[in-house]
Parts: structure tokens; C-alpha cells; sequence
């Protein structure tokens, strides 16, 4: 079982040994160094989990806006599926279904690496926010836009290109950067399937230590997840700023 | 597992999940119910910039932004016994930190991050209302609390009605996590269930049907409730 089910358990003894070693901030300082190498398995799981659920999310954008019914119904019932299941449960959905469903088809999934699971579950999970996010952007553009440049000879093609991306994506723009703090932020429950990322070396540093000086290195970690949070909206501000360049909105002020 | 799923575990684990369904439900209206009253003020103390409280909110809501809510729990569960213990030596308290029912973390984890969330909807939604509200429900008569009662609030409430039907949803799929805390709710107890005979796919799928079918009805009861506010939405001419 791992992780998951050992974990109330050993919060518990850890409370107990801390009884008698009192709180040191220098903890905080001192497990940094050990943590942040293992940012870079926390990084490649977020970032594939991005670039495939960005992939999978514009499939199900394109999905919404078109003319099928049957295909636009289905890309609603999977957001609003995806909408209601805590990552948690999806998790272990994956993780324990996937293998599952693969046995009828004769194929061992048993023993792959559990980053192919956190990265499915993410993938899953993070296309549903963008294909919300990617028609939200494209429905708050015009219509006349495309028909104007369509209208000056511009190739239907050339009039997304250049006239209907570039508008769009500064609408999607903070909402992307939010999604991305979001997947972040839930990957951290990637450690309950075993996966070593930041969390899951936490984990092991505290076992290690007999479940001593938890909460110190609980503090390092939510100081590390706060500045990458903060560094991700910070970045999106300044994309913001670049690309809505040639914006025109009225002022009011 | 390659026999295919078990049907009869299948059916009684649903039941079994959704004998938790009360306590998630308890932990989120004792959650909303803290962060309602304390989300509101805090976002009064934004949008009014009272000096101190209004920076301390935007730290607060940066940190709960910023972190993850499973690490929220482990701090907490880490860190309240030792100060407990701390209050319990010098004051000579009876109480056994160590019986206490985890259902009391679970109150405090969330409640302190619902309080983040609903200060920055509250901040956006107040300041969608015009400025001139406030001044004319002054300018007729008005008590500035009578004002935000009967003028400023229902418009603003319209706007963030959406927002705390999102954040509430939001809030019930993170009761999932107090697991690990061992709160005994729907996540926990299909998986002790599921425990003896390793039916973890059975399990997770009664845990996915009973969060869709809870998140789907909370939707549908906010839905019902906005068609009622609606009368107070404002419309520009």
C-alpha cells in the first residue's frame, strides 16, 4: 500500500517523539538542500502533465465550440466529471485501474514507473481545466474580428494565425497561470502512489529522522511551494504585459 | 485483479462510501460557516486598506494560494498538538492531546483555507459594485450597515454566488485528503473497506461515483439559488 495508508500512523508517532524535542527553526534551513534536487521530478511530472494536458485540453476546446452535438456533449460530461473527483481519488483511480483495465487486454502494466501514473492523472485532470480555458479565450474574441480580417483577404487559416491567437491567448494567459499553480499545487499528492518528488523526500527524511523535527520540514516545503507559486504569477504578469501589446480596451479611469 | 471487478464488493462499498458522506458534509458547513462571516471582513479590511489587517490578509491569502492543501494538513496536524502541549504544561489542563477526534484538525485546516479563498471572492465581488450605492443609500438616510445589508451586499452576492459554489465544490473534494489526519469520511472508509480483500479499483470507483453524485447536487442547489438572487442583479442601461 505504500505511503498512503502508513501516513496517519506515522504523523501520530511522529507527535509523540517530538514531545520531547521542541521546535527548531533551523530545520527549516537545514533540509532545504536535501529537498530541492528532487523539485527536478516534481518539475518533469508537472511540466509533461502541462504540454500533453494542454494537447488533450485543445482537442476537447475544439470539441465544445464545433457543431457536433454529440461531440460537444461529451467534452462537457467529461469537465464536469473531471470538475467533481478530487485529485486524490482520480490518483488512485490511475494508479490501481489502469493496470487493471490493461490485464484484459493481456498487457502487464503492473510494474511501470509510478511517474507514468501521476503524469496520466495530471494529464487527465489539467486538460479539463484547459479546454475550459481555451474556449473561454476564444469565445471572448469577436466574431467580427475573424470576419474583418477574412473579409481583407486573409486565408481562414492566416485569420486565426494572426488575428484571433494573439487576442486570445492574453485572455488565457492568467487562467493558464492559475491552472499551472493549480497542477502544481495538486501534484504534491503524487508522493500517496510512491512517486520521489519533493514531498515523498520530505517523507523519507522525516522517517529517517524517527518522525522527529516533522513540522520543520513540513515549513521547508510549504516555503519551497509558495515561492514557486509566487514566481509562476509573477511570470505570467510579465507574459501578460508582453503580449497584450497591441490590446486596445477602453479606459475608464 | 485480472478477474474482472467484484460486483457484490462493488455495490456494499458504495454504501460504505456513502455512510461518510456525513461527516464531509459536516466538516464543510462547519468550514463555510467560519470562513463565511471571517472572509467577509477580512475582505472589508482590503478593499477599505485598513492598515495592518490589510496587508496580514493579502500574506494569508498568498500562503493558502500558494501551498498546497496537503501540506496545510501536515502543518497543522504537526504543529497544533505542540503548542497544545505547550498551553497543557504551563497551565495544568486536563486534556489528552492525543484522544482528541481529528474531526477538530480537519475544522481547522479548513476553515483557515476556505477563509483565503472567500476573501478574495468577496474582494472581487464588492468591488464590482459602483461606488455611487454606497454613497446614495448613504446620501437618503442610510446607516453605512444598513447600506451594505440592504444595497451593497445582495448585488454583490449575485456576483459571488458562482465563485462560492466553485469554492464549496473545491472544499468538499478536499475533505478527501482527511484521510490523513484519519478523519473517518467517504475516502477512508471505502479504502479500509477495500483493505482486506485489495479491491482498491472497486473502491476508488464507489469513492468517484459518490463525490460526482454529492458535487452535482451542491452545483445544482447554488444554480437554484442564483435563479432566486437574480431579481438583485444590477443592469447598466
Amino acid at each position: 500500500m505504500g505511503y498512503a495508508g502508513s501516513l496517519s500512523s506515522f504523523l501520530e508517532r511522529g507527535i509523540i517523539f517530538n514531545m520531547e524535542k521542541y521546535f527548531d527553526a533551523s530545520y527549516i534551513w537545514s533540509s532545504l538542500p536535501a529537498l530541492l534536487p528532487f523539485l527536478k521530478v516534481t518539475f518533469l511530472v508537472a511540466g509533461l502533465s502541462i504540454v500533453f494536458g494542454t494537447f488533450f485540453g485543445l482537442i476537447l476546446a475544439v470539441m465544445k465550440l464545433g457543431k457536433n452535438q454529440l461531440a460537444r456533449k461529451l467534452a462537457n460530461f467529461y469537465t464536469t466529471i473531471l470538475r467533481c473527483t478530487p485529485s486524490i481519488v482520480l490518483l488512485f483511480l490511475v494508479y490501481y485501474g489502469v493496470p487493471a483495465l490493461a490485464d484484459n487486454f493481456g498487457l502487464y502494466l503492473h510494474d511501470i514507473n509510478t511517474a507514468v501514473f501521476v503524469i496520466i492523472t495530471f494529464t487527465l485532470q489539467f486538460a479539463a481545466i484547459m479546454s475550459e480555458v481555451i474556449r473561454s479565450a476564444y469565445e471572448s474574441i469577436e466574431k467580427g474580428q475573424f470576419e474583418a480580417a477574412v473579409s481583407v483577404g486573409l486565408s481562414p487559416f492566416q485569420a486565426y494565425r494572426r488575428i484571433i491567437f494573439p487576442q486570445a491567448l492574453v485572455v488565457a494567459l492568467p487562467n493558464f497561470g492559475n491552472g499551472m499553480i493549480a497542477l502544481l499545487q495538486e501534484g504534491s499528492l503524487a508522493y500517496t502512489i510512491g512517486l520521489i518528488d519533493v514531498v515523498g523526500k520530505a517523507n523519507l527524511i522525516i522517517a529517517a529522522n524517527y518522525n522527529s523535527h516533522a513540522l520543520e520540514i513540513f515549513i521547508s516545503l510549504a516555503i519551497i511551494y509558495w515561492i514557486l507559486s509566487l514566481l509562476i504569477e509573477k511570470a505570467f504578469r510579465i507574459l501578460e504585459k508582453m503580449f497584450s501589446k497591441g490590446k486596445q480596451t477602453i479606459k475608464t479611469m | 485483479m485480472s478477474e474482472g471487478l467484484n460486483y457484490k464488493f462493488l455495490v456494499d462499498t458504495f454504501f460504505i462510501a456513502l455512510s461518510g458522506v456525513p461527516i464531509t458534509l459536516f466538516v464543510t458547513a462547519v468550514a463555510l460557516l467560519v470562513a463565511l462571516p471571517l472572509g467577509f471582513l477580512l475582505a472589508l479590511t482590503r478593499i477599505n486598506q485598513i492598515p495592518i489587517l490589510n496587508r496580514f490578509s493579502q500574506v494569508y491569502v498568498s500562503f493558502v494560494r500558494g501551498t498546497p492543501i496537503i501540506i496545510q494538513i501536515f502543518i497543522v496536524y504537526a504543529s497544533v498538538p505542540l503548542i497544545l502541549t505547550a498551553f497543557v504544561e504551563k497551565y495544568n489542563w486536563n486534556i489528552q492531546i492525543y484522544e482528541i477526534n481529528p474531526i477538530w484538525y480537519a475544522f481547522i485546516v479548513f476553515s483557515f483555507s476556505t477563509t483565503a479563498i472567500l476573501i478574495e471572492v468577496f474582494r472581487s465581488a464588492l468591488s464590482t459594485v459602483n461606488k455611487g450605492q454606497l454613497e446614495a443609500a448613504q446620501a437618503v438616510g442610510l446607516t453605512n450597515f444598513q447600506a451594505y445589508r440592504r444595497i451593497v451586499i445582495p448585488q454583490a452576492m449575485v456576483v459571488a454566488l458562482p465563485n462560492i459554489c466553485t469554492a464549496t465544490v473545491n472544499l468538499i473534494k478536499a475533505t478527501s485528503l482527511g484521510y490523513a489526519m484519519s478523519l473517518q469520511e467517504i475516502t477512508l472508509k471505502a479504502k479500509v473497506a477495500a483493505n482486506v480483500g485489495y479491491n482498491y479499483v472497486e473502491a476508488y470507483l464507489d469513492i468517484f461515483l459518490v463525490y460526482i453524485i454529492l458535487c452535482s447536487l451542491v452545483e445544482f442547489g447554488f444554480k437554484l439559488y442564483e435563479k432566486r438572487l437574480r431579481k438583485y442583479k444590477y443592469v447598466s442601461a
